[in-house]
């Protein structure tokens, strides 16, 4: 009977004491839902009146078309369902006097708005976007396919080139998983898991907020918080964006593609170790993907599949950007060669 | 139906019975050219489309000699029954074929014409013509995801076979 209770008393108690050094991650995820609706809710306060802005189609077949929208309050795809439904289901972003726009955030002022699809004559802005925000699905599926007690921290989703052939996310796994190497079958899952966010044809909703804010979103996230600081220097304007996936807070380094439903083919095709890093062992997830309007054909499909297996290296990338580097966080990927799995006591 | 010219010259039939002798088809067949000249895009007759388009690309061949040739100018003059059109054959049309040497003509089928007698339909445009383009122009996506995965997939191929080939000429 003593052990008994002692049995049900101790987990209890290491519960609640690793729950005071990290909460619960359905906690953290609401807590990072809260802060956002409230800060999307104070800024759609900004435009109490509705005052009408004049927004200047471009495209084929659409030139001369104009179109009076409500200013904080339209967004590119309310401009879209104003022309066709071919409009709506495939634009995957806007250009707005020449920016990228993300197809969900308001529009501000009178401009010239294009609106892109994967077919568009020059679709590179888009097939970055959709690489991004592909991986950055990826990581929302790992942040919530492993049990309670194992913690998850994603780094900052490395901005690879579509030709490498495959999207990466990079992530941090619990202490405890480090020995573990993750099966087929653990792929499968995670494809299986990601689909079902594609099926659910989640919008990303952006949303340009300040450090402080983003710092209070992940106020339970060392290292995101670091990039914060660090995406918010690099910004001339001061602020980041973060996006909102169903109940998935994120921060991105660019403008996503307007939601989930526009990927098809989906397959989460390798994970690699990275060796340590400053918050533990990295890992990199990789994937391949194709949108509805590219199916790709099942021979091709194999062929991209084969080579998106490999480890995709982003050094370039790295050695472009360190003039402002954050002394920790981005270097360990490219300063441990990723073939010597080992952690590498020297660090 | 003409399938070579050589071919239908063995069979004895060196031109298609059209109209009401050769004399109504010659003239069907200068009404249908002056047509095409003017508009450039015609929409007539499979049989008869075919047929003028032999004519269609003589006139060309006879115009491109220039205004000043005499036997270019009978052409002209024969074959155009509206008079104010031998200035564009001229100008306009012999112009523009300088730089090919034939085939300035394009006919496609189209579908039987279903309110008078089903007849085969057809098409026939000179080429270049300022009007929309009667097949989908093919657009280069070379810059579209997927053809850059296989880009990506192709440079990758191309130097693994060429640090093979290295390994085995070493």
């Amino acid at each position: 009977m003593a052990t008994r209770t002692v049995c049900r008393v101790l987990p209890r108690r290491f519960a609640s004491a690793a729950a005071v050094v990290r909460p619960l991650t359905a906690e953290v995820r609401s807590q990072r839902n809260a802060v956002f609706s409230r800060e999307q809710a104070r800024q759609r306060a900004l435009y109490p009146r509705i005052e009408k802005i004049e927004v200047s189609m471009q495209g084929p077949g659409l030139d001369g078309t104009l179109l009076i929208m409500n200013r904080g309050m339209s967004t590119p795809l309310s401009c879209a369902r104003h022309l066709t439904e071919h409009h709506v289901t495939n634009s995957a972003l806007a250009l707005v006097d020449g920016e990228p726009w993300p197809l969900h955030q308001p529009l501000t002022r009178s401009c010239s708005l294009t609106l892109l699809t994967f077919k568009s004559s020059d679709p590179t802005l888009v097939n970055q976007a959709y690489w991004r925000s592909c991986a950055t699905l990826l990581g929302q599926v790992l942040e919530t396919a492993f049990k309670d007690n194992f913690t998850v921290d994603l780094l900052s989703v490395p901005e690879v080139p579509v030709t490498s052939g495959a999207f990466c996310c990079d992530v941090v796994l619990d202490p405890q998983l480090d020995s573990w190497t993750p099966s087929e079958e653990t792929l499968r899952s995670l494809t299986r898991a990601a689909l079902q966010l594609i099926h659910k044809d989640l919008a990303w909703e952006p949303l340009e907020v300040t450090p402080s804010v983003a710092l209070e979103v992940f106020s339970h996230s060392r290292c995101k918080q670091e990039e914060v600081e660090e995406k918010a220097a690099q910004n001339p304007k001061g602020t980041v964006t973060l996006y909102r996936c169903g109940d998935h807070v994120l921060l991105s380094a660019g403008p996503l593609v307007a939601r989930t439903g526009l990927c098809s083919q989906y397959e989460v095709m390798a994970i690699h170790n990275l060796g340590q890093g400053p918050w533990g062992l990295h890992r990199r997830v990789q994937g391949l993907s194709l949108p509805l309007q590219l199916k790709g054909h099942h021979t091709v499909w194999r062929k991209l599949r084969q080579r998106a297996e490999k480890l995709v290296e982003v050094q370039r990338l790295e050695e472009a950007t360190p003039p402002t580097p954050p002394p920790e966080s981005t270097p360990p990927p490219e300063s441990t060669p990723p073939d010597s799995t080992p952690p590498p006591t020297s660090q | 139906m003409r399938l070579t010219l050589q071919m239908l010259i063995s069979h004895g039939r060196v031109a298609r019975k059209m109209g009401l002798g050769p004399q109504s088809r010659i003239n069907m067949l200068r009404n249908i050219l002056t047509g095409l000249v003017r508009h450039e895009r015609i929409e007539t007759t499979r049989v008869r489309a075919d047929e003028v388009r032999f004519y269609a690309e003589k006139l060309i061949d006879y115009a491109k000699k220039g205004d000043i040739d005499e036997k270019a100018m009978k052409m002209a003059n024969f074959w155009l029954t509206e008079k104010d059109l031998v200035p564009k054959l001229f100008k306009v049309l012999a112009p523009r074929f300088e730089p090919h040497s034939n085939s300035y003509t394009r006919m496609v089928r189209i579908p039987n014409r279903h309110n008078l007698d089903r007849a085969k339909m057809a098409v026939l445009e000179y080429k270049g013509n300022p009007f929309p383009p009667l097949y989908p122009v093919k657009k280069d996506c070379e810059l579209s995801l997927i053809n850059q995965l296989l880009k990506g997939y192709r440079e990758e191929r191309e130097q693994q076979l060429a640090a093979k080939l290295q390994s085995q000429l070493k």
